[in-house]
């Protein structure tokens, strides 16, 4: 479904990504590790269009990605939880769900909003609350939600359990599973291997901006 | 007792009229994170063109209160052809750039506006005074006062709730807020940062230009309007917090009461005031009264 060949990103004149290539089929979780700064984060942006493709091709469900706008993609159904929430401080939790139904114009928006809080009955509870109040562990949850708003098909996860309680990692861990048995596709940045080998089908490693290693994992179902 | 309610209204005209230039400002910093040099020129923009408007209007005999129509016209006119063009044409090209770059356009920006507006209204001053006198004075509390100043209070409150209503309200505005606070997650969350850069753009410029609109009765349309007016916007913004509609709100009524206690007790350190009272702000919140908000990183 997602596909990157050969994709290199520079910035500021800096190599950052040389030649990665992976593949997220739909209904899989497939984890990408690697240390800081070792390419993850802009890999997931590039997917997002917010860092500059140089050579090498995206494919999302036989478009391809590389040269279109930034802000079409969230309406092609790819949801991303950047890995400090970036949530909006002064909107309620609820307002920030329904950023990108209102930014891409969803008809569906109310049903997928009932979704949404259906799966995660904890983020309804904040639904009034301002993004602004809530602690890390629950902005992470509201993240998590917001991507699924537009993310119908496929989610980018950038160190979705950094700084959570085993309790609440174990959570999002549970609702990845639900997300896969519905058909969506993850692709799941971490720095760390055993969290994330609990739960992809497939790893790849990450290293200087190449893809060093690619391994099926015992996770997968 | 009496004197105090005049420097309390005065202060509120003054306070109107600043907000008006300042939310446009303050709004498009917010959004498109440039500080717009030639902000002062789509005010003077809309003083001439209002000018224009008035003269033309009563010039053909029609009936005077109408010119109030003229002038909100001449305002919106100004507002929906060059905020796009100044918009598309040159600020486009320079978002994202080093604030130096971006300054440079701007001042440009004003350079050629004004020139422009000399072109096309020559230098000799416009008097459009008759849309002033046309209220005649009214008794606040057995006080005359001039009733077009209490119509550009009006003319600010009925701008700034509108505006507090389209962001608060709607789904445009929502998404203004978003992008005000993060525009780089608001484009991956689907919206299309262009359009509303363009949107907000020209919405800032309808309030300057409805600020000159609104201002070209009360005074002599000379030039030179934009550098006065642009100056005075800076303090205001800086003192509400860069980007932050309800700090133009209360940057505007703390200058606009400064102000007018100083013309009427010590005139000669009404400029002096204005800048001790921003740098009193600077001092204690150097981020302005209203800083945008953020959420909690832990």
């Amino acid at each position: 479904m997602l596909e990157l060949e050969n994709v290199h990103v520079s910035l500021r004149g800096f190599p950052i990504l040389r030649g990665v290539s992976l593949e997220v089929p739909a209904g899989r979780i497939i984890g990408l590790v690697g240390r800081n700064g070792a390419g993850k984060t802009t890999t997931l942006r590039a997917i997002m269009g917010l860092a500059p493709v140089r050579s090498g091709a995206i494919r999302f469900a036989g478009e391809d990605l590389t040269r279109l706008p930034a802000h079409r993609r969230a309406g092609l159904g790819i949801g991303y939880v950047p890995e400090d929430r970036r949530l909006i401080g002064p909107l309620t939790v609820e307002e920030n769900l329904l950023l990108p139904a209102w930014a891409i114009g969803m008809r569906e928006a109310p049903d997928r909003l009932r979704w949404i809080y259906r799966l995660m009955p904890e983020v309804q509870e904040l639904a009034g609350r301002r993004a602004a109040q809530l602690s890390g562990g629950q902005q992470k949850m509201v993240a998590l939600a917001r991507a699924l708003m537009a993310g119908s098909r496929l989610l980018l996860l950038d160190e979705p359990f950094e700084g959570l309680s085993p309790a609440l990692a174990l959570r999002i861990g549970e609702i990845l599973q639900v997300l896969r048995s519905e058909g969506l596709g993850v692709l799941l940045a971490e720095s760390d291997l055993h969290r994330v080998s609990a739960l992809a089908e497939r790893v790849y490693t990450i290293e200087r901006g190449e893809i060093v290693q690619e391994n099926a994992s015992i996770g997968g179902i | 007792m009496e004197q105090l309610a005049i420097i309390l209204m005065d202060g509120l005209v003054y306070a109107s009229w600043l907000f008006l230039i300042s939310a446009g400002l303050t709004l498009i910093y917010g959004v498109l994170r440039i500080l717009n040099l030639a902000h002062g020129s789509l005010y003077a923009l809309g003083a001439y063109a209002a000018a224009s408007a008035v003269l033309f209007y009563f010039d053909r005999g029609l009936w005077p209160p109408g010119s109030y129509v003229a002038l909100l016209g001449a305002a919106l006119i100004i507002g929906i052809v060059a905020g796009p063009l100044i918009e598309r044409g040159l600020l486009r090209w320079i978002y994202g750039r080093d604030p130096v770059y971006q300054l440079l356009a701007t001042y440009a920006l004003f350079l050629i506006l004004e020139d422009g507006m000399k072109l096309v209204w020559g230098v000799n001053p416009y008097y459009a005074y008759r849309p002033y006198g046309l209220l005649g004075t009214v008794q606040l509390g057995g006080i005359p006062y001039p009733g077009y100043s209490i119509l550009l209070i009006g003319v600010a409150l009925l701008a700034g709730g509108g505006l507090s209503l389209f962001i608060r309200f709607t789904r445009i505005g929502r998404l203004v807020v978003a992008i005000i606070h993060d525009p780089e997650i608001s484009v991956a969350l689907g919206a299309n940062v262009s359009r509303l850069f363009l949107l907000t753009f020209t919405l800032g410029t309808i309030l300057a230009a409805l600020g000159g609109a609104f201002t070209a009765p009360m005074i002599s349309v000379v030039p030179g309007l934009s550098v006065e007016v642009i100056v005075l916007a800076f303090a205001v913004v800086v003192i509400g917090g860069l980007g932050s509609l309800e700090g133009s709100v209360i940057g505007a009524l703390l200058v606009g009461v400064v102000r007018s206690l100083m013309v009427h007790r010590i005139p000669e350190l009404e400029l002096f005031a204005i800048y001790l009272v921003m740098a009193l702000v600077l001092l204690f919140r150097p981020q302005g009264l209203f800083a945008i908000e953020e959420v909690r990183r832990v």
